[in-house]
């Protein structure tokens, strides 16, 4: 199986066809950029930080109802009854439904979506639906739920996933616990691999479960106006919201309108509708009335995804020169109760990130009875990387080679994952050699080398590297630009901003090739009823997608511009340029002359440009590379680690922000901290099943004070002229790949003890040290 | 979302206890434990009594014998940020300034601190444990890597204050407002261990409040102070924590008490730590003779074996540390 | 100022502490209008009047300088009342838990959790959001500090982060990085842009020192 196994998982469900090639013919790619790669703060930062920017969970409509949905507390159940009649009696319940509500109930839409879809009587997690209902207040609403009583008939249940697949284990699904056969890739011969190494290490790893938990929790605003529905949605790609929504619904996608303009935060869970945003529809059709149904934080824990847990083998072996000889790969996951790439991706790097001619991998996805996985940021690889990362750290000191080194011998510049073809530019050299240099990675190691190697806190440096199997982004997209009788600018792009800065980003785009403030853009985007088509915004592609797009579009609006310009100045287009809000024409006689006053403009009201999102380069592979740096102090006697220190070195290609780019790249580190160091779902696996940890408290994310103050970002630009007419890769993703395993290296530096589970905490780490000092 | 309750803000000492009197009435102080409770349908509570009016339970104060007296609706903040405490306790400050959040110190009371419910997620959760009445402490056979490895029976909780070890370190007193009058206890004697009754935290009676914490002088050469090594760096209960109060004589400790954190159902006094420590110099032996003594007793659950190896290395430096070592 | 009332000896702390002088009456449901007449600043009684469970009650809200009258159920958090209620949806709910700080507000100046903190408590006291820190349609300081340090993602706890630095600053006019990192450190950010919180915290306490302007 050598396809790439590179899931658009952001366009899921949503078949589009290509959209024609870019009507603009100069896209050149920029030299010099004005506007571009500067540290601009955000078109809607006023909105963010005045408190005045509307999200989903900040809605109030007229007449507005309050959503609440009821959950199966069982990790497997049947539901045998569901008695409503307690709610249903209550002062200011409005509508209850669930798969026992009468069917002869003529008015409530939909019965048949509500009995088979939305509360299935037979529950494979805990936090499935069960009922739900719309009330006056959240507080009622949660009353309502208080008053309906469910039976259930609990059955066994298996929640860990390294018992799903024992003879006994129950069965999450009649067919059997294996959501399919094991997936399998192979290339070389890895046995002649390893036996050409001088050294073959072997190690098993394993990531726990790591929970989304967006700071604004999932939810929505459903709206009818007759046969009309709104939507207003916390979610990363409106348009997967409509489609999603309408064929739940049969109804015609000119009857949904989503709109998304802000959203607190998805990070892969909020790429598809919700079966609460259908629930909102529903309650909302059956009440009349508008029904705002925001989830709970522990609702968020339970039933909206999550990175699965993977468990990894990893065999590898050298030559004393670095070279890589096989990589022999294998990993477990499960996407909880549902067919949900519980294994996604989990081999990319094994098979693409370094030179390695004999890799074998397979993958083996499982039930088990918890809440389905959904993608979180890069999925599959992060933990790749905590078992790749540190087996090449591993490697490295067994031939008594830097790590750094180590992979600089064996960076590829073809995608050995996709056959060989190219990538369009890799700066994982640059990476490299960049970032340990603005580190001091060698400074720091002597320095660590020859200072106090004996007190109980102990420093130590870590790194590593890592690539991302999407990041190029592609077709389709559609974006306008419209160019005002006053000269003033108008963006218009579907793509969700989700926290990114792409409506910043996109309005700098327009403001390069238009001459003017990237303030002054107006930019709509985000709803399916007014703006233009785009995939959700996820798998690092929004840039790479939409800015292409945007700059074509800005293109044509100038090129119409200019046609209008040339006439009333009365010169050849070729002169044309635009600055400040003025056409200039260059040549014996310089003039200019502000938009404002073309007549044909003013005539024609404005200008509008469309432009389209091109293909990528034909058997090339575009990705971002990543390489970082930490230093940690490890109190070896408390198992206590304190990141002193992270440097991002990063090829996303070209910089659009460098601001939102460096912002992106420390939040990738802090979360990759958080998989590295704190965060773990707790199934209660030997008793009930249930999560114990369904909260802020006692799932960890970090805080202010668990990533360090000192945080670089060392941007790498290869100049890629082949990817698109950007130049730009994307950034989210890659930025979190390799921190955790860099922050384990760096543990593995300091102190000698190799941590290969997640979360590197006192909890594991003061054993480990105590068994390496003996006798204890 | 918060299920139903009636409410009534006291405008007195009195009135409050004639409130709490009534069944399935719950005193509210700063209201960050009991909303967290009532959300999560931990216990019933059909009525709060605020005591957030009582504006003489708060403030810090020096008392004429040189010890500092409490009010019990006194912010945490406060007494981690109070210089008189800092003077002469810093032990109980250090603990202060490691409770919760900067947000939580400012809303949650030391003396709702001294109260509060365990944070064992079984006993938060929708399990029917044996402190919720049931018959089953889910700990014992489940995820336990945050319970006890002292003291543990039948229900196996640590105590989630910081301050409480502190203050017991410190050999606080706490003045309690009851029906029949007032009465005071030491805090040695103030929470109860589950062998005593599981359903327990504290001796208080439905009706009686906590009004202040009082601590006597310090004796001659008293050093304090008090650690927590967490999970992460904010909002955590301790993984294990000690408090130390010593007092020295030139670099011999003369007397004090060692109390542990995240140890055991209750703040746990280490009396074997203390006395491989009393009468003696603090050096690297020393040090970590006394931190095998505090876990001589210790016992390891499934998942919580690591707290050992922890205990012994916290209390070992921190007794060089407060040693000067 | 907290006050020990009944020892002279008592030692003048300077309190970030929570003083009540709120009072409260009661409503029924159908009775609103008669019932304004009783004010909140009507005289203290020596016995308070409890708030039925089911029954919504009239309270004085004091917030960003404006006194709000508003009914209230007895368990309606602030958040609630604030966001639901008055339509003040700068201030967020992540958890409504006490665990993520997205519902930061200054109650006497000091950071609070207004999703842990029930609207009848909050009587009396001075109840800042994030509104409140603008001049008209101007941002504040801090506001303004977040805003050129690119020191938020998705927005959603930005709020929160900024009352808990406009706290941290009015309180510790020149913070040290560790006094922001713990300042904040009551304050989750899924998106992780600390570091950037970190730089405009002392952006904003700079700007408030008045040396922003001198570099």
């Amino acid at each position: 199986m050598n396809k790439p196994n590179e899931a658009r998982y952001y366009v899921h469900g949503v078949e589009v066809p290509q959209t024609p090639p870019a009507r603009a013919k100069d896209q050149e790619p920029w030299d010099e950029t004005r506007v571009l790669g500067e540290p601009l703060p955000r078109v809607d930062g006023y909105e963010r930080v005045s408190g005045t920017a509307v999200y989903p969970a900040d809605m109030s409509l007229p007449r507005m109802l309050y959503g609440a949905i009821l959950r199966c507390p069982h990790p497997s159940a049947v539901v045998t009854g569901v008695d409503t009649s307690g709610a249903e009696g209550m002062a200011g319940v409005h509508a209850v439904i669930s798969a026992f509500t009468p069917e002869d109930d003529t008015t409530r839409p939909h019965d048949e979506l509500i009995r088979s879809t939305l509360f299935n009587t037979r529950c494979r997690y805990e936090g499935e639906a069960v009922a739900a209902v719309a009330a006056e207040s959240p507080y009622i609403a949660h009353d309502a739920l208080r008053a309906i009583n469910v039976e259930y008939e609990v059955l066994p249940f298996v929640a860990d996933e390294r018992r799903a697949l024992e003879p006994d284990a129950p069965k999450v699904h009649e067919t059997g616990n294996q959501v399919s056969d094991t997936e399998r890739y192979e290339r070389g011969d890895v046995e002649q691999g390893l036996r050409e190494a001088d050294v073959v290490l072997e190690e098993e790893y394993r990531c726990e479960c790591e929970i989304h938990t967006p700071m604004e929790p999932h939810g929505c605003v459903a709206s009818w106006d007759g046969d009309r529905l709104t939507i207003w949605e916390s979610t990363q790609g409106v348009y997967n919201i409509q489609t999603q929504v309408a064929a739940s619904l049969g109804v015609p996608l000119s009857k949904v309108r989503v709109v998304g303009h802000y959203m607190g935060g998805g990070f892969g869970s909020k790429l598809q509708a919700g079966r609460y945003t259908l629930t909102a529809a529903l309650l909302a059709k059956q009440t009349a009335r508008p029904v705002k149904l925001t989830l709970t934080r522990e609702e968020t824990y339970l039933a909206v995804g999550n990175r699965p847990p993977s468990n990894m083998r990893l065999k590898a072996g050298v030559k004393r020169d670095g070279t890589l000889t096989a990589l022999d790969y294998s990993g477990t996951g499960t996407g909880g109760a549902a067919r949900a790439g519980g294994t996604s991706l989990l081999d990319w790097l094994i098979r693409d990130l370094y030179l390695c001619p004999n890799v074998r991998t397979e993958l083996t996805d499982v039930y088990v009875n918890a809440g389905p996985a959904r993608p979180f940021r890069a999925p599959g690889h992060p933990q790749c990387a905590w078992a790749l990362e540190q087996m090449m750290d591993a490697l490295a000191v067994a031939i008594d080679m830097d790590p750094v080194q180590l992979r600089l011998k064996n960076v590829p510049t073809v995608s050995q994952g996709r056959n060989g073809i190219p990538y369009t530019t890799t700066g994982l050299q640059r990476c490299l050699e960049e970032g340990a240099r603005e580190f001091r990675w060698e400074e720091t190691k002597n320095e660590i080398a020859s200072g106090d190697l004996n007190g109980d806190i102990r420093r130590g440096v870590g790194m590593g590297s890592g690539l991302w199997a999407g990041g190029g982004g592609g077709p389709p997209s559609t974006a306008i630009v419209k160019i005002y009788s006053d000269g003033s600018i108008n963006l218009n792009m579907g793509a969700s901003d989700i926290g990114t800065g792409t409506k910043t980003v996109m309005a700098m785009v327009v403001a390069e090739e238009l001459g003017v403030s990237h303030e002054d853009i107006q930019v709509e985007h985000a709803d399916t009823g007014t703006t233009q088509y785009a995939t959700a915004s996820g798998g690092s592609k929004t840039v790479p997608t939409e800015s292409p797009a945007v700059r074509a579009a800005a293109i044509d609006a100038r090129e119409q511009l200019f046609e209008i310009a040339a006439e009333e100045m009365e010169v050849d287009v070729s002169v044309l340029s635009l600055r400040d809000g003025k056409v200039v024409a260059t040549g014996e006689t310089p003039r200019e002359v502000n938009v404002a006053e073309l007549q044909g403009l003013r005539r024609r009201g404005n200008i509008t440009g469309v432009g389209y999102r091109g293909p990528n380069p034909s058997d090339k592979a575009v990705n971002p590379f990543a390489a970082q740096f930490c230093e940690v102090e490890v109190n070896i006697k408390t198992g206590e680690v304190n990141v002193v220190r992270f440097l991002g070195a990063h090829d996303s290609g070209r910089v659009m922000n460098r601001l939102t780019y460096q912002n992106q790249v420390f939040g990738g580190i802090t979360m990759g901290i958080g998989l590295g160091m704190t965060e773990q779902r707790l199934l209660d696996v030997d008793q009930t099943g249930k999560m114990v940890n369904k909260n802020w408290h006692d799932y960890k994310l970090p805080t202010a004070v668990d990533v360090p103050a000192d945080m670089t970002c060392v941007p790498i630009d290869p100049h890629d002229t082949e990817c698109n007419t950007t130049g730009a890769k994307g950034i989210g993703e890659p930025a979190t790949i390799p921190t955790a395993a860099v922050v384990a290296n760096a543990v593995y530096h300091a102190t000698g003890v190799r941590i290969t589970d997640t979360p590197i905490d006192p909890t594991k780490l003061v054993n480990a040290l105590a068994a390496a000092r003996g006798g204890e | 979302m918060l299920p139903q309750f009636n409410y009534v803000r006291a405008q007195s000492l009195e009135e409050a206890q004639q409130q709490l009197s009534t069944d399935g009435a719950r005193v509210c102080a700063g209201g960050s434990d009991l909303l967290g409770c009532l959300r999560d349908d931990v216990f019933d509570c059909s009525k709060v009594v605020s005591i957030s009016s009582l504006n003489q339970l708060r403030g810090i104060a020096r008392t004429r014998d040189g010890g500092i007296r409490i009010g019990s609706l006194t912010p945490i903040a406060e007494v981690a940020a109070s210089a008189t405490v800092q003077e002469t306790h810093a032990g109980l400050s250090q603990a202060a300034s490691e409770v919760a959040s900067p947000q939580l110190r400012n809303q949650g009371t030391i003396g709702g601190n001294i109260c509060q419910k365990p944070r064992c997620w079984y006993y938060r959760g929708e399990f029917h444990c044996l402190r919720k009445g049931g018959t089953t402490c889910y700990a014992l056979a489940g995820e336990n890597q945050y319970h006890c490895i002292l003291g543990g029976y039948r229900c196996y909780i640590v105590h989630p204050s910081d301050t409480a070890p502190a203050l017991l370190a410190l050999n606080a007193t706490v003045h309690i407002a009851a029906p029949s009058g007032s009465r005071t206890v030491p805090l040695d004697e103030f929470h109860v261990h589950p062998r005593d009754d599981p359903q327990r935290e504290t001796v208080l009676q439905g009706n009686e409040i906590v009004t202040e914490i009082t601590l006597p002088a310090p004796p001659p050469g008293l050093r304090s102070s008090y650690r927590k090594v967490r999970a992460r760096g904010s909002w955590d209960f301790a993984l294990a924590g000690v408090a130390l109060a010593l007092a020295f004589n030139g670099d011999q400790v003369v007397s004090g008490r060692i109390v542990l954190s995240g140890a055991a159902p209750v703040p746990w006094r280490s009396r074997e730590a203390e006395n491989a420590v009393i009468g003696r110099r603090i050096d690297a032996a020393t040090a970590r003779e006394a931190a095998a003594a505090a876990m001589e007793d210790a016992t390891a659950l499934k998942r919580n074996a690591y707290k050992i190896p922890l205990f012994k290395g916290l209390v070992e430096q921190q007794l060089l540390a407060i040693a000067g070592a | 100022m907290a006050k020990n009332q009944r020892d002279k000896d008592v030692e003048t702390t300077e309190s970030t502490g929570l003083s009540r002088r709120g009072f409260l009456t009661r409503v029924g449901v159908g009775a609103v209008s008669v019932a304004a007449a009783k004010s909140a600043t009507a005289q203290p009684t020596s016995r308070a009047q409890a708030l039925p469970a089911t029954e919504l009650s009239r309270i004085t809200l004091n917030i960003n300088g404006r006194q709000r009258q508003v009914l209230v159920e007895p368990r309606w958090t602030l958040s609630h009342v604030l966001r639901e209620e008055l339509g003040l949806t700068g201030t967020k709910v992540g958890c409504d838990r006490g665990e993520c700080g997205a519902c930061t507000i200054l109650m006497n100046g000091v950071p609070r959790y207004s999703c842990l903190t029930l609207a009848v408590e909050a009587e009396g006291v001075e109840i800042v959001t994030v509104e409140g820190l603008m001049d008209r349609e101007n941002l504040g300081p801090t506001q303004e500090a977040f805003l050129t340090e690119d020191a938020f993602q998705c927005g959603y706890c930005t709020s929160g982060q900024i009352m808990a630095v406009e706290g941290l600053v009015r309180n510790n006019p020149d913070p040290s990085v560790d006094d922001i990192r713990t300042g904040v450190s009551g304050n989750l950010c899924r998106c992780g842009a600390y570091a950037h919180i970190f730089a405009a915290a002392q952006r904003a306490a700079a700007e408030r020192q008045g040396v922003g302007g001198e570099s």
